[in-house]
């Protein structure tokens, strides 16, 4: 297990150095001058070349790359064109707010694909009817998903609300659920999973779908050998059979589409939020588009790409762990 | 990575009527696909009005007398910006699939064919890609090159092929390994007449059917991205563009942001059905 461990570890360090070589060079090539950033548009040109010099811009693009890993270790990823903050201190208030709303979608994408999954495989009366329309909504754009949800659950039911957290400034951890648990406001809870609910679900639906077809797959074929049957011949109960034997065989392919999945939903959030103005990192880079600020583009996918690779390493090591046979 | 998951890697899903049906069925959802790109090529000439001209009253709602689908805040006919906006949509997927095909392909079958030393670099090298969050990669990539439905296209080109080239590289090499093959190298065939008369002819259907089930993910992604801004500049239609650009609309005229968003899912249930049809037609075949 050690020896997968390390193995593991490392090569996560190496997709992490070449996501940030990625974002390195692309920052390199890309139309924006940090040195504006810096100064402002009406700096002379001797002061744009003193910083040009401070910044390392001089040097060449291997130094630049090695100051760039040091820079980003040390929590600095430049400064913003747009908002002339430090990148670090804008993804410091924005992430969070993606965090938890990507967080609770997951569990979400994996409570609904179990059940599709379970449904299916165990034909489940009527489990039909939860799955087709899931399947309808998981081919339509998330953004379409939004706005019939605005539409209906804001417009004309009128239960759920439509933009924002519902607090106005979050405490010390920066998730609206986990700081009102922490000061005792149920009003503050509700109201936080009152806005949670559309945008998760909507963000949750597609992965569902992609989680709970490999599962069901995988669920068909552990029911199908020999030894669920063995199980079920010597009398135990049919929860038992699920429980004890079939699960945890079935668990890994569901959990490595889930890791893959996590990926998408970094890139549905980011549509997501602008919908929902979600005060988070996906909104966050919207805006940074269309201004062509790089460096926070390049701050947004490092830190949701390092994410993706810690999370997919995890799964691996789940799996492993669920599966012994797996860590040789 | 198993080759359940490579098989689907994507949050949309296929949806499956069609597998229990027959082959009459699966044939029409084929011409589906046919009427769409038909749809798509001929959308200049099926659009009533000028896509980017006001030419009537604003916010004329569904069912308007010459506007069936109504105008939108300046008085544009939403009909003919979403016909152009099909077009955009449907021919930049089709675009994006085949460079997927081409390169992956290309790279797929030099793996698979060669073996060694050739074969391990460019898996790795495609691991390598698959293992980084590429819609993410391509969004920056888009950035760095600059906006431009042009630039969107290319990006997203450049983090596409690796999962074409895994599929081909399993293919190639199992076909490799025929006896057929065999024979023909033992028959002193040169290997280029091998690779391109009894290697490539056996991977080309499960390219295909890879491609087709390919073709609604992209549509989405695409559409994301046009909703983003990473697409064409403003007078032009894009479907995903058109719904951002109109959504302090959604609870006074709702029509306006929804129909371009509805002729997306309209494309990728189209694509996703037509895909599926595709394989079942080629399964059954074989």
């Amino acid at each position: 297990m050690t020896r997968f461990l390390l193995r593991r570890t490392g090569s996560a360090v190496v997709l992490v150095l070449v996501l940030t070589a990625v974002v390195f060079v692309l920052q390199a090539v890309s139309p924006g001058d940090p040195v504006k950033a810096y100064l402002g548009n009406n700096a002379s040109p001797a002061a744009i070349a003193a910083q040009r010099q401070a910044l390392g811009l001089n040097d060449p693009l291997p130094v630049q790359y090695f100051h760039y890993i040091v820079h980003a270790l040390q929590g600095n990823l430049g400064m913003s064109l747009r908002t002339r903050r430090p990148v670090m201190a804008d993804l410091h208030d924005f992430l969070p707010a993606t965090v938890e709303l990507v967080a609770v979608a997951f569990v979400l994408a994996l409570l609904l694909g179990s059940l599709y999954a379970v449904s299916g495989s165990l034909r489940w009366p009527g489990g039909a009817f939860f799955r087709g329309p899931l399947l309808v909504l998981a081919t339509a754009p998330p953004f379409l998903l939004a706005l019939g949800g605005i539409i209906l659950f804001y417009a004309q039911l009128q239960v759920l609300p439509a933009a924002g957290r519902g607090v106005d400034s979050t405490g010390p951890s920066g998730f609206v659920l986990i700081d009102s648990i922490l000061g005792g406001d149920a009003t503050e809870f509700v109201a936080g999973v009152q806005h949670l609910v559309l945008p998760a679900v909507i963000l949750s639906i597609a992965p569902s779908i992609s989680i709970g077809r490999i599962l069901r797959s995988s669920l068909d074929s552990t029911l199908a050998s020999d030894y669920v049957r063995t199980a079920r011949s010597k009398g135990l109960r049919p929860i038992v059979v699920l429980g004890k034997h079939v699960v945890r065989n079935s668990l890994g392919p569901g959990l490595s589409m889930a890791g893959l999945q996590l990926g998408f939903m970094f890139a549905g959030v980011v549509v997501v939020e602008q919908v929902f103005s979600w005060p988070g990192i996906g909104n966050y880079l919207a805006a940074s588009i269309p201004t062509s600020d790089f460096p926070a583009i390049a701050g947004v996918t490092l830190v949701l790409g390092i994410i993706y690779i810690v999370a997919n390493a995890l799964v691996d090591v789940l799996q492993a762990l669920a599966d012994p046979r797996l860590n040789a | 990575m198993s080759a359940d998951l490579t098989a689907r890697r994507f949050g949309v899903p296929q949806v499956t009527i069609a597998r229990f049906a027959g082959r009459r069925l699966n044939l029409a959802l084929v011409g589906l696909l046919i009427v769409v790109t038909l749809v798509a090529l001929f959308a200049r000439v099926l659009a009533p009005d000028n896509p980017v001209q006001p030419i009537g009253a604003l916010n004329l709602p569904l069912g308007s007398e010459g506007h069936l689908l109504g105008t939108d805040g300046i008085g544009r006919d939403i009909l003919s910006r979403t016909l152009i906006g099909i077009q955009t949509s449907w021919f930049s997927a089709l675009v994006v699939v085949a460079s997927g095909l081409v390169i992956g392909g290309i790279i797929g079958v030099a793996a698979g064919v060669s073996g060694g030393w050739l074969d391990n670099l460019l898996m790795r090298l495609t691991d390598l890609f698959l293992a980084l969050p590429g819609t993410l990669v391509a969004i920056a990539l888009v950035a760095a090159l600059g906006f431009g439905l042009q630039n969107t296209l290319i990006g997203i080109a450049i983090v596409w092929w690796p999962y074409y080239a895994r599929i081909i590289r399993g293919e190639a090499r199992a076909m490799a390994a025929r006896p057929h093959v065999e024979a023909a190298r033992l028959a002193g065939i040169s290997r280029t007449r091998v690779v391109f008369r009894h290697i490539l002819p056996g991977v080309v259907p499960t390219a295909i059917v890879t491609a087709s089930l390919d073709i609604g993910n992209v549509v989405i992604l695409l559409a994301g991205l046009s909703f983003l801004g990473l697409g064409q500049a403003a007078p032009a239609p894009e479907l995903g563009a058109d719904t951002a650009r109109n959504l302090q609309q959604l609870l006074t005229q709702w029509w306006v942001p929804v129909v371009p968003g509805l002729a997306v899912l309209l494309l990728s249930l189209v694509a996703n059905l037509g895909g599926d049809a595709i394989r079942n037609l080629l399964a059954g075949r074989r």
